[in-house]
């Protein structure tokens, strides 16, 4: 047995303790103001919290899903995928315990309050493969964006920009795909056939496969090597560790507020922005009958999602700056135009889909939709595409 | 005679409202009372909220949770629920020949006065409304629960509809024409009343014209709540009401949007003060749109067509 090494805990240097102890406390008053809000403060406040939390676990756990699946085709490094792995099995397990509180009888033909639960048909795979492709091409999904923003990434806020421009096609698209396909495509919730054990034991049993299958190919570094050298304040944390705690968060937010999600914000940032000019719909068909990132013109300044993106942000930030990981970086053209470009396509996949990784991925397998699982296959094959094409502009 | 028929009147107003102020306690639970009573079990808890998801994440404890808009009604016939599918619903929430029932909800009880309504016309006995409903539960910090129970079936038995405590769609325009001596009191916001708007902001406009039902009287539901969402005392309600010309002299319709605020007003008539009312649950969504009725507009936008 290794003798483990004697020295005392070090702590992180004044300067950086100063400065990350200048964003929590940011952080802490954007909270409060948000708890005074009438009506609505302790959802909102809530939201900013999970949100901090969420951004913290994000970019210290590296929880970024193009590039944990890149580790894994570059190098067959699995580590990453596996810790997407571990949060959809605990939120799994912690949407069903809810779902049995929440709603007794699954077999009754009612679907679990404001779970992502969405319809099926070959438009969420489109959007899903529409997704895959923008977020191999600009290097990261909506939710890594918005934590890399928090570590200085400047590539990030214009693929953000792409995303709301991919919005507002995904709006202009919407009657057509509603009124031919979405309308009456079926939304499929495994509980209803299975039961909840049923379903927690068929997405547990797939999960495990699954593991199996990542743990045979994975010929990187070793399971338990660290990931990274450093001081404590400065490693990232193990991916499986970052996964077990996205699944938590997602749980509790559930328990709370509602399932994660960040592009409900952006979408009615969208939608506030092209409703009211000419040729954007005046209805947009059926929207609000599904569960997902659902997106309203805006009426006021807070949104339960916007203070969550806000608080996401935030906590990243100060989780960079301890870390060391803030290096603000001025983007070439072309990663500009790729960021631009992928952010359009991850904008429109997202809107039609309902979600993104987090919203509709995340949140719908956890609840066991089957759209959750679509998204997520079509997802890797747009990635694996856009993969392939960037090797082949690369290299 | 006219003598006679004034004495009479005055007799019947006299009574009712002897009979109201022994009513309120009968009809109305506090929240006070309600959390004593939680472990009574026959006391059955009821919400009837218009907001998903609420009731999921905290809830009065032991209450079962109503959705009015799939359980209280048939939406394929736009009715209220069938005989049937009420005694089902009542079973399975465990209500049973001698229970009593508590219904409370969002929306300063809306909804749940709907649902008193739809109870009270399919004849269910011992049905209160928790003064204050959800809002008032909620300011006061009393416990919520977040894991619903299915609690054992009741034996309730539901008898047939009385259509006395329902207003259709000719009773309305009798009135309207003056054909029945009625006394209609429309309970929207003055602006839908005079027809500036179709609708509240933020609701769809689902009629075709605005303004109101001529000769109705309008006395928004609000007034009837004090500013933490109880109702009035039943002398202030009295007064309200009588100073638009409702005294309960004849016979009432309330009615709204769509039926479920003028729940509202319906309870504090006819359960408050026991007047003798009738809820139009058809509404503004029926008569706005209804061909070859007379409206009332005072606002001059009478046709949402272009």
């Amino acid at each position: 047995m290794d003798a483990l090494p004697k020295r005392s805990p070090t702590l992180p240097p004044a300067r950086t303790l100063a400065i990350v102890g200048l964003v929590l406390i940011t952080s802490l008053l954007l909270v409060r103001h948000l708890a005074g809000i009438d009506g609505a403060g302790a959802e909102l406040a809530l939201s900013a919290l999970l949100g901090i939390a969420f951004g913290v676990v994000l970019q210290r756990s590296r929880f970024c899903f193009y590039c944990v699946t890149r580790d894994f085709l570059d190098r067959r490094d699995a580590r990453g995928l596996l810790g997407i792995l571990a949060a959809l099995a605990v939120g799994t397990l912690g949407y069903h315990l809810l779902f049995g509180a929440f709603l007794p009888d699954p077999a009754s033909g009612r679907l679990p309050p404001g779970a992502h639960i969405g319809p099926v048909s070959w438009v969420l795979a489109a959007g899903a493969l529409s997704f895959g492709l923008g977020m191999a091409l600009s290097g990261s999904c909506i939710s890594a964006h918005l934590y890399r923003i928090g570590e200085g990434s400047m590539a990030s806020p214009l693929a953000l920009l792409g995303a709301l421009a991919g919005f507002v096609l995904g709006f202009l698209s919407w009657n057509g795909l509603y009124l031919d396909t979405l309308q009456a495509a079926p939304v499929i919730w495994l509980p209803h056939a299975l039961g909840y054990a049923g379903s927690a034991a068929l997405q547990v049993a797939l999960l495990s496969l699954l593991t199996l299958l990542l743990w045979r190919a994975h010929k990187g570094p070793a399971m338990d090597g660290q990931a990274r050298e450093g001081v404590w304040w400065q490693q990232r944390w193990r991916p499986h560790v970052g996964g077990v705690v996205v699944g938590f968060i997602a749980v509790l937010a559930y328990l709370r507020l509602g399932p994660l999600g960040v592009t409900a914000e952006l979408g009615s940032l969208a939608r506030t922005a092209a409703s009211g000019s000419s040729g954007f719909p005046l209805r947009l068909e059926g929207l609000d009958t599904f569960a997902g990132c659902a997106t309203a013109v805006k009426e006021t300044l807070w949104s339960q999602n916007g203070a969550f993106v806000v608080g996401l942000v935030l906590g990243a930030f100060g989780a960079a700056l301890s870390g060391g990981d803030f290096r603000p970086r001025l983007p070439k053209v072309p990663e500009a135009v790729r960021a631009l470009l992928g952010g359009l396509l991850m904008g429109w996949g997202a809107m039609v889909a309902l979600g993104c990784t987090v919203g509709t991925l995340l949140s719908g397998i956890m609840a066991a939709a089957l759209s959750g699982w679509l998204f997520a296959l079509f997802l890797m094959l747009g990635t694996w595409l856009g993969w392939s094409l960037r090797k082949r502009l690369d290299g | 005679m006219k003598r006679i028929r004034t004495l009479l009147a005055t007799a019947t107003l006299l009574l009712a409202s002897h009979g109201a102020l022994a009513a309120a306690a009968d009809v109305l639970v506090s929240t006070d009372w309600l959390e004593k009573n939680l472990n009574d079990p026959k006391v059955r808890v009821i919400e009837v909220s218009v907001n998903p998801g609420q009731f999921e994440r905290g809830h009065v404890p032991g209450a079962v949770n109503f959705a009015w808009h799939t359980d209280l009604v048939d939406p394929v016939r736009r009715d209220i629920v069938s005989r049937e599918n009420f005694e089902k619903l009542l079973r399975s929430a465990g209500v049973s020949q001698d229970s009593t029932v508590v219904l409370y909800g969002d929306t300063n009880n809306w909804f749940a006065a709907w649902g008193a309504w739809v109870f009270d016309l399919y004849g269910i006995k011992n049905v209160k409304l928790l003064d204050g409903g959800r809002k008032k539960w909620e300011a006061e910090s009393r416990p919520l629960a977040a894991v619903a129970k299915q609690p054992a079936a009741g034996n309730v038995k539901v008898g047939a509809a009385d259509t006395r405590l329902r207003a259709r769609l000719p009773d309305v325009v009798a009135a309207a024409e003056k054909k029945s001596d009625v006394a209609l009191v429309d309970i929207r916001s003055a602006d839908e009343f005079q027809g500036k708007v179709f609708a509240p902001a933020g609701i769809q406009e689902l009629s075709i014209r605005a303004g109101h039902i001529p000769g109705a009287v309008n006395v928004p539901w609000a007034e009837a709540v004090a500013a933490d969402g109880t109702f009035k005392p039943v002398d202030e309600l009295r007064k309200v009401y009588a100073a638009k010309g409702i005294d309960g002299s004849k016979p009432i319709i309330t009615y709204c949007r769509i039926g479920e605020r003028s729940s509202h007003t319906w309870f504090a008539l006819s359960k408050l003060l026991g007047y003798e009312v009738r809820n139009y649950d058809g509404s503004w969504t029926e008569y706005g749109n209804a061909v070859g009725v007379p409206i009332t507009n005072l606002a001059g936008t009478v046709w949402g067509g272009k």
